[in-house]
């Protein structure tokens, strides 16, 4: 165990963050005047944990939208997001997506899944069709889109932009990985959720931890000494006793992920450009 | 016995909403007067909200009158108040301030010296640094007022303590981060250590735009005990009877303020300068 890597969270801490998480989206929605809020739930960590605390204090005003493909969504998912959902009274709506995702596919030259261009064009194609319904149903019920990313996926782009990553807040934007699960065992999610390996069930069979080639707790703890530690590629490597070469690949993956984290850049010509020159707070009176 | 009742108005402000804080304040202020107090302290920035942004330069005026209209509010009450806020000068310059107002006249004024820019911070888009650190004479004692940052460095308090402050009065809106709440705790420790002064802490409450203010308001008796901490996170307010004379009797054997050298603060201005070099 390394010292400076102080990632696991004390029992006070998940006390004080799960208040915080709740009351910023309560803040949000009452800002705002919305009657609630909306998360997709698939059935994986990140999902039943933020729905998990959003129904603790809004209760009936949250709807979690299941939104498998059948064939294609791990079955395991679908069965933990349903029992989520039951067990914890959570409102719900349950909405295949193998239509909207042929839809689209048909209008591609190829379909050749074993064509990576292609298979990577059409999973990213799903969170965004997923996103589409989410949005559609926070407009219909006048909610808030509650997004699911954490500071693990977040600081890799490990996620699809105006997919996944589309939502008005991220209540869980500031928790690593390994802390997530932390948090989501403090607050009593089913065990079968966390300790399933993660998966953004972009294809059958997939799973984060070998897509990324790293565990969790490699990439968490390396993110973190680059991080709140600001070290280098080389004095992280050095700390952790971790190959440079796998540091360096996920120091690549940040530096390249920017433009995730961001809005669109506005070509500034004007003195007033709207993302730099301009400074107000999101929750303005 | 010297005692001061002073309430700790841990507000949750909003962003700009300046009628809204008004009232708030406004409301401490009564309910404060409810509880007995002699003193009413609300956290830095109280009027526009903590985090506000480019509207500070857009309502700085409304927030003076909003001080007006709390000036009045102080004088029906007849209570002393310290009052967190956006002042300007002649100049047009614009200061994070505290408001000393009593029996509804304001006295005095400080303006933050050590303003925050680094991490989330941007106050020095905004704000002009104050660099007078005086101290405040109300019928119930001599006020220290120093704002948020001031405190994490020794100088500020030690100034104000040097010129007879009986409390050290700290305004804040310190955003939670892991372990901040008991970082803070480590500050103002040291600080009452170092000066043998009580402390009054008081925080803003709340979460804005994803940033939350811990509130945690607290008092220090000049032993450095803590003697009353408030909730984490909630909007709440309370009052704390302070004794003032303990800062007295502890330092009949502590020689730690009366000792302190002229020579040794000359050689620390000079060290310092030996750093700018």
């Amino acid at each position: 165990m390394n010292q400076d890597i102080d990632i696991r969270l004390e029992k006070e801490e998940l006390e004080i963050f799960k208040r915080i998480i709740q009351k910023s989206i309560l803040t949000r929605i009452k800002k705002i005047g919305a009657k609630g809020g909306v998360v997709a739930l698939s059935g994986g960590i990140d999902s039943s944990l933020v729905a998990t605390l959003a129904q603790e204090v809004l209760g009936e005003n949250l709807t979690a939208i299941i939104m498998p493909e059948e064939g294609i969504s791990p079955e395991n998912d679908i069965r933990d997001a349903l029992n989520l959902v039951k067990s914890r009274g959570i409102k719900y709506k349950y909405i295949t997506i193998n239509d909207a995702v042929e839809w689209f596919t048909k209008m591609l030259p190829s379909q050749d899944l074993n064509d990576f261009r292609t298979r990577l064009t059409i999973a990213n194609v799903k969170p965004r069709i997923r996103m589409i319904i989410n949005y559609m149903y926070a407009n219909y019920e006048g909610k808030i889109v509650l997004g699911t990313s954490n500071k693990t996926e977040l600081l890799l782009g490990y996620g699809t932009k105006f997919g996944d990553m589309a939502a008005d807040i991220y209540p869980i934007g500031d928790l690593y990985k390994t802390q997530v699960w932390q948090l989501a065992e403090y607050i009593g999610i089913p065990t079968e959720i966390i300790r399933k390996k993660p998966s953004a069930g972009l294809w059958k069979g997939q799973t984060d931890e070998e897509e990324l080639g790293h565990t969790y707790y490699e990439i968490d703890r390396v993110l973190y000494a680059l991080v709140e530690l600001e070290l280098s590629v080389r004095e992280t490597s050095e700390l952790l006793g971790i190959d440079v070469e796998s540091v360096e690949d996920i120091y690549r993956r940040i530096i390249h992920s920017e433009h995730k984290r961001k809005p669109p850049t506005i070509t500034r010509l004007s003195k007033m450009c709207l993302d730099k020159d301009w400074r107000y707070p999101v929750e303005r009176y | 016995m010297e005692k001061l009742r002073i309430a700790l108005a841990q507000i949750e402000t909003k962003l700009g909403d300046l009628e809204g804080n008004k009232k708030k304040i406004i409301d401490s202020i009564f309910r404060a007067k409810e509880l007995g107090a002699e003193i009413v302290v609300t956290p830095e920035l109280s009027t526009l909200g903590f985090g506000s942004g480019d509207i500070y330069l857009d309502k700085v005026n409304e927030n003076l009158d909003a001080l007006e209209e709390i000036q009045l509010t102080l004088e029906e009450t007849g209570l002393t108040g310290v009052i967190g806020y956006v002042d300007r000068d002649e100049r047009g310059f614009f200061y994070n301030a505290a408001a000393i107002i009593v029996n509804g006249k304001l006295i005095g004024k400080y303006h933050k010296v050590q303003l925050v820019n680094y991490r989330l911070f941007d106050e020095k888009r905004y704000f002009k640094p104050g660099s007078k650190l005086p101290v405040f004479k109300t019928p119930h004692g001599i006020l220290g007022v120093l704002i948020c940052e001031d405190i994490w460095f020794p100088e500020p308090s030690r100034a104000v303590t040097f010129r007879g402050a009986e409390v050290l009065i700290v305004l804040s809106a310190s955003p939670y981060d892991r372990g901040k709440n008991n970082l803070w705790k480590d500050f103002l420790r040291e600080r009452v250590r170092d000066n043998i002064l009580p402390a009054v802490f008081v925080n803003q409450s709340g979460i804005q735009d994803g940033v939350t203010y811990w509130g945690g308001s607290m008092v220090l008796s000049a032993s450095g005990k803590i003697i009353k901490e408030l909730p984490l996170l909630e909007e709440t307010i309370d009052v704390v009877e302070i004794h003032l004379e303990e800062s007295k009797r502890l330092r009949r054997r502590d020689i730690r303020v009366r000792e302190v050298r002229r020579e040794i603060l000359e050689e620390l201005l000079k060290a310092f300068e030996d750093m700018q070099q």
